[in-house]
């Protein structure tokens, strides 16, 4: 296997989405193509109503694309049942939302925990301490038991980033993870994304209208027009580049990313 | 604990205001339902025994005579009228071997020999028609608990005594140790003493029965060795019609079960029953509508939530296992404080009848409460039904959305 393909974690090809309301359709999606490689940090740019949270939902298994193939882990996720999506969605993609979205009547810990147990059905030891030690990471291993209406709003946004990182997932969607946030609720949300980002090799993909965020990115995904015109590829900053101080910390960041993922890989087969 | 369970807790305890509502609402519905089966049973049974207490359970008597047919060809039928035997008395004649059979069925706690007969008693110009029963002195208080009931005199039945009623005695304003003149039916005159008056409290008892010594029935009534009937209680009087049963069977006489004698009992206890049933079946109505409009709006209430735990990818079978023990869990809980509550109020009501005289017929111990708690809780259970699997079909999309 070449080592181009075994950095790619996601493929998007032709990518269409029609909304049908009685006799009237709604293109929203019409043929998107580019593709994401482990470890990257990709932000998603547009102008509203480009297509950008339709095709977030498609990308996380929460919605069916028309038509289009979608590849992720080696596998073909549109063929996928609605159960083994499930399963997929659970294990290998985590979701951060514009609005938190914790769940009020738990506390930080349990929301935190919540995509494990509920896997599993119980509890277990395992699951309350890896939730405790991404509680610790992001900062709030004081409000561990708080109840979530209990936290200011860029606490409850570390928890939702504790949370999405929970089942350890391949790739990490956020969905305008700072929009709700002041500047500095904001930066220090981004920047923790990022370290995590650079400690454990999970992918994250931002749909932001912050352009001083996107730029802190990687690379730039430009969607406009249920198309994406610009950054569907990683060459730019990833392969040989003009610019030297960013192939640099690309290069950097993928040789942390791969040592990263196979001791992860290891773990997993040794669990 | 199960982490669906928990957070099926943790949704009834975020809401207290509305859970107690509903559990509220699941016990005032299984209060309804046992009290009511407490009070339509506790009735029944009070009737029952005031027919049955002072009844026979099974009563044996002489098989009808019919006319002996020869059978007719095949392919035809013939209707045939004939009249009662007019010369011939029915009678039981060999009564000793009833005897013996009934002395080998398990749960008979008595059994009464008689002969009864119909005549007329008269002190002076006063004459009325009753019934005489002739039984044997040391079985008097078999059936009906005669001999408990004596209000004046003694119970004694020699040959040449009568025990009457007081009813009757106040009709022909008769007293103890006073002779009376018996016609019978058979045209034989007898004159006998009032020995004791009882008071039953039933009527076809108290005012048109007089009990006579079985001997002396024999000769009133011409019957030298023959019974008319032989009375039977048991230990349980639902075991009657198996009796009866068995006992027409080993005879070939006539055996009655109290039930078939007492028709009209039988379709009042139907129709309290009934009554009963639907009263039962609109209090699990209630439940049912109650527990699922509630949880419906719950589920509606939740839609976010449950869409984003849909998004990391909790499968619809927790989603829809977490409200289904929602109701399941109102149900248990509401039908336990439910059966408290209906048993509390039923004996409540029933010592205040036993303190006031007037005992009222609510049977705290017949409250059905096990029917009532596995029905109340079924009922919620599927009341659950419907809003969980609204809950887990919620599309995360346009749940998270909204």
């Amino acid at each position: 296997m070449s080592p181009v393909s075994d950095l790619t974690l996601l493929e998007v090809r032709d990518i269409r989405k029609v909304f049908v309301d009685e006799d009237f359709q709604t293109p929203v999606l019409k043929g998107v193509n580019f593709s994401l490689q482990r470890g990257e940090m990709v932000a998603m740019l547009g102008p509203s109503g480009s297509g950008k949270s339709t095709l977030l939902s498609i990308l996380g298994t929460l919605m069916r694309p028309t038509s289009g193939s979608l590849r992720m882990l080696g596998k073909e996720l549109t063929a996928l049942a609605e159960r083994e999506l499930s399963d997929f969605r659970n294990q290998q993609i985590g979701f951060i939302f514009q609005y938190h979205h914790l769940l009020p009547d738990f506390t930080a810990l349990e929301n935190v925990m919540f995509p494990h147990a509920g896997r599993l059905w119980r509890e277990t030891r395992a699951g309350r301490e890896r939730a405790a030690m991404l509680l610790e990471r992001v900062g709030l291993s004081e409000r561990m038991n708080y109840r979530a209406t209990r936290l200011s709003g860029g606490q409850k946004q570390r928890v939702a980033i504790a949370r999405a990182l929970m089942n350890q997932p391949a790739l990490v969607l956020a969905d305008e993870p700072t929009g709700n946030l002041d500047r500095e609720n904001a930066d220090q949300a981004f920047a923790l994304m990022q370290e995590i980002q650079r400690e454990t090799g999970t992918t994250f993909l931002l749909s932001t209208h912050d352009r001083e965020l996107a730029e802190r990115c990687e690379r730039r995904i430009v969607i406009r027009g249920g198309i994406v015109v610009d950054g569907a590829e990683p060459t730019a900053s990833r392969t040989e580049s003009s610019n030297g101080l960013r192939m640099i910390d690309g290069e950097v960041t993928a040789v942390i990313d791969h040592t990263h993922l196979s001791s992860t890989s290891n773990d997993r087969r040794r669990a | 604990m199960r982490f669906d369970l928990k957070v099926a807790l943790r949704y009834l305890t975020a809401n207290r205001l509305q859970s107690a509502l509903l559990i509220g609402g699941v016990a005032v519905a299984v209060t309804v339902f046992t009290f009511n089966a407490a009070l339509i049973n506790g009735l029944a049974e009070f009737q029952i025994d005031r027919v049955v207490g002072s009844s026979a359970h099974v009563t044996i008597e002489p098989a009808r005579i019919r006319p002996a047919l020869a059978p007719a060809a095949d392919g035809t039928s013939r209707l045939v009228v004939s009249q009662v035997a007019l010369q011939r008395r029915e009678q039981i004649k060999q009564w000793r071997t009833v005897e013996q059979i009934i002395d080998t069925i398990p749960g008979v706690t008595g059994v009464s020999y008689n002969i009864l007969g119909t005549g007329l008693l008269s002190r002076g110009e006063q004459t009325l028609p009753i019934t005489f029963k002739g039984v044997e002195p040391a079985r008097l208080g078999a059936i009906a608990p005669i001999d408990q009931n004596i209000v004046e005199g003694e119970a004694r039945l020699g040959i040449n005594d009568v025990l009457i009623g007081r009813k009757l005695a106040e009709d022909l304003g008769l007293r103890i140790g006073q002779p009376v003149l018996i016609t019978t039916d058979q045209g034989r005159t007898r004159t006998l003493t009032v020995r004791a008056l009882y008071a039953t409290g039933v009527d076809s008892l108290d005012a048109r029965l007089a009990f006579v010594n079985l001997d002396s029935a024999r000769v009133m009534f011409d019957l030298p060795e023959g019974l008319t009937e032989i009375e039977i209680k048991l230990a349980d009087i639902y075991a009657a019609r198996d009796v009866a049963r068995q006992l027409a069977d080993s005879t070939g006489l006539e055996a009655t079960a109290w039930m078939d004698k007492n028709q009209r009992l039988r379709e009042a206890l139907e129709g309290q029953g009934s009554s009963g049933n639907i009263i039962k079946m609109f209090t699990l109505i209630t439940i049912v509508v109650g527990v699922a409009s509630a949880l419906l709006l719950t589920t509606f209430r939740r839609r976010p939530e449950i869409g984003i735990m849909r998004s990391f990818g909790i499968s619809q079978r927790f989603v829809l296992s977490v409200f289904m023990l929602q109701g399941a869990l109102i149900g248990i809980i509401g039908s336990i404080v439910g059966c408290f509550l209906g048993w509390s109020f039923s004996t409540l009501l029933s010592n205040i009848g036993a303190a006031s005289g007037r005992r009222l017929p609510v049977d705290p111990a017949l409250g059905q409460y096990d029917i009532a708690l596995l029905l109340a809780a079924a009922a919620s259970i599927a009341a659950a039904l419907w809003p969980a699997r609204a809950a887990s079909r919620i599309d995360p999309v346009e749940a998270i959305s909204q």
